[in-house]
């Protein structure tokens, strides 16, 4: 083997090694009874952290939590995004600037930055620390991710398609349903699960916001890591990985469908 | 939505933020919110003055910026070595961007898991007779470098920067090199002068987004970094939850300075773009 055949074959170990070990520890840990120092396997194993994640417990409750509160987030932002993106893309020179750093502006504030004022705000609403406060304070970055992506998106889209519909006689609402809607499908599609993972890994927001009322599956993850309690973390940490890896399964099927002669 | 009604629309997105930044810069300056007693710097300059503030922030950006180089140069190393159209530089890809939609939380606890004082590492040093008790296992947890939290987060943001490092030189890689390499220059004028160019301007948008997230994150920093300097996010969230509501309005100031390095990384990102620019046409 060349020098350069080893060095990629390292790498490409490493790599498998980045992915495979860490699944496995956490795989171990959440079935893991007893495992005390220095044995390299535990020493018996239990299924009670996923069967009280199956029972309802408090990580079946906060799992629940938190598909709830990223499924309506994702449909709030998504909605939002759409027209919102696509307005930013007519726009043209300094206003379309202004408009991609309007965007961008809850992504690149740091989220305790972000929370604080939120949390103010909230307050004065009368929703801290309820779930619709939660849900108001997660469609914030998510808005902010699926308005770029849309704005983008809708850059690369030619508005003549929309157009000649419209000199064709359909009104705006029928534009939406009969054209971008079907065009879009993918899209939307994406954006839903971008905006989903976005509220589905959020942590500082609900803790500020929700105030420790709103227990969502990252929260109760950091409370197990934190306590010592890892045979929970693990079990709730391999449930958040879940969503990201169907949406990463779901994009490269549908990329290769698309790419597939007919 | 009229063209005319688009500013509008670009002010309702920033609206939620810049009322949040907003409050805290009149919090800050004892305009509103706890204790505001009227126009007076006498917060920003007593949280300023504070030597605890300057080395959160100091190993804020040290850690951050470490992480993003580290992260950087692994993704250019994949991205130089697996672009090719082999099996194997497929599976490599394939590897490197898997990981991309694990929240930062796993990774953090991950990494626990793996590298605290009795976490598998440690074993496997003990298994190999290099540790008697968890005592002797170096501190990559909790440790005052941060060194366990810079690996984590540049493990977390690797697969990133990465992806982004494929499409670069998938998409004008090998049309320029061959130019350069038509017009004389040998292996290694390429990669100096037409390749690494282009990486690393490629690389630098998706590096500073990468800072910038880095710098700003809660959760990594609450499960990795050490209690003393206390980094930055931690000690806006400790404040900002303090019993003492008078101490809370300090949260104010801090927002306002990680709001302040968030903005100095976009600054960096347009200057390089507009220096870029005409390059890239």
């Amino acid at each position: 083997m060349t020098r350069a055949g080893i060095v990629r074959s390292a790498l490409i170990g490493l790599l498998t090694a980045g992915l495979a070990v860490p699944l496995a520890l956490l795989v171990a840990a959440s079935m893991a009874d007893r495992w005390f120092w220095p044995a390299l396997t535990p020493d018996r194993l239990t299924r009670d952290a996923w069967g009280s994640l199956l029972a309802g417990g408090r990580l079946g409750g906060a799992a629940a939590t938190s598909v709830a509160l990223a499924a309506a987030t994702a449909v709030l932002a998504t909605g939002l995004a759409l027209p919102l993106g696509r307005a930013l893309a007519r726009l043209r020179g300094w206003r379309r600037g202004l408009g991609a750093a309007a965007a961008f502006l809850p992504i690149a504030v740091p989220p305790i930055a972000l929370a604080t004022g939120l949390q103010l705000s909230l307050l004065s609403m009368g929703l801290g620390g309820s779930f619709a406060g939660v849900l108001l304070a997660h469609t914030v970055p998510a808005l902010g991710y699926a308005s770029l992506y849309f704005l983008g998106l809708f850059a690369l889209l030619d508005p003549r398609i929309e157009d000649e519909a419209r000199s064709l006689g359909a009104p705006r609402v029928e534009v939406w349903r009969r054209v971008l809607i079907p065009m879009l499908r993918r899209p939307i599609a994406e954006a839903l699960a971008l905006a989903f993972l976005v509220s589905w890994a959020q942590v500082p927001l609900t803790l500020l916001i929700g105030g420790g009322a709103v227990r969502t599956l990252p929260v109760e993850v950091l409370a197990f890591v934190r306590a010592g309690q890892d045979r929970y973390a693990a079990t709730g940490a391999l449930l958040l990985l879940a969503p990201g890896i169907a949406a990463l399964a779901l994009g490269l099927s549908a990329r290769r469908a698309e790419a597939a002669p007919l | 939505m009229t063209p005319r009604r688009v500013p509008l629309a670009a002010l309702l997105a920033a609206l939620p933020t810049l009322v949040g930044v907003g409050y805290a810069a009149a919090a800050a300056v004892g305009l509103a919110g706890y204790g505001g007693r009227g126009l007076s710097l006498d917060r920003v300059v007593r949280v300023l003055g504070e030597s605890a503030v300057w080395r959160g922030v100091a190993f804020t950006l040290v850690t951050a910026a470490a992480a993003t180089l580290l992260a950087g140069a692994a993704a250019v190393l994949l991205a130089v070595a697996f672009r090719g159209s082999a099996p194997g530089d497929r599976l490599a890809r394939t590897l490197a961007a898997l990981p991309l939609p694990m929240p930062h939380l796993v990774a953090a606890a991950t990494f626990v898991f793996l590298f605290s004082q009795s976490g598998l590492f440690a074993r496997l040093l003990h298994a190999a007779g290099l540790a008697a008790s968890p005592a002797e296992v170096p501190a990559l947890v909790y440790d005052r470098l941060g060194l366990g939290l810079v690996l984590a987060l540049a493990w977390k943001e690797l697969p990133f920067l990465a992806l982004l490092g494929f499409s670069v030189l998938a998409a004008r890689g090998p049309e320029l090199e061959e130019t350069a390499r038509s017009l004389g220059a040998d292996p290694r004028q390429v990669f100096r002068h037409v390749t690494w160019p282009m990486l690393w301007r490629g690389l630098l948008p998706g590096a500073i987004a990468v800072f910038t997230f880095v710098a700003g994150s809660y959760e990594a920093a609450v499960l990795l970094a050490p209690s003393d300097p206390l980094a930055l996010p931690l000690l806006t969230y400790e404040r900002w939850t303090d019993p003492d509501l008078a101490r809370r309005g300090d949260a104010f100031v801090l927002v306002l300075v990680g709001v302040a390095v968030a903005a100095a990384a976009v600054v960096v990102h347009e200057w390089a773009r507009a220096r870029w620019a005409p390059f890239e046409q």
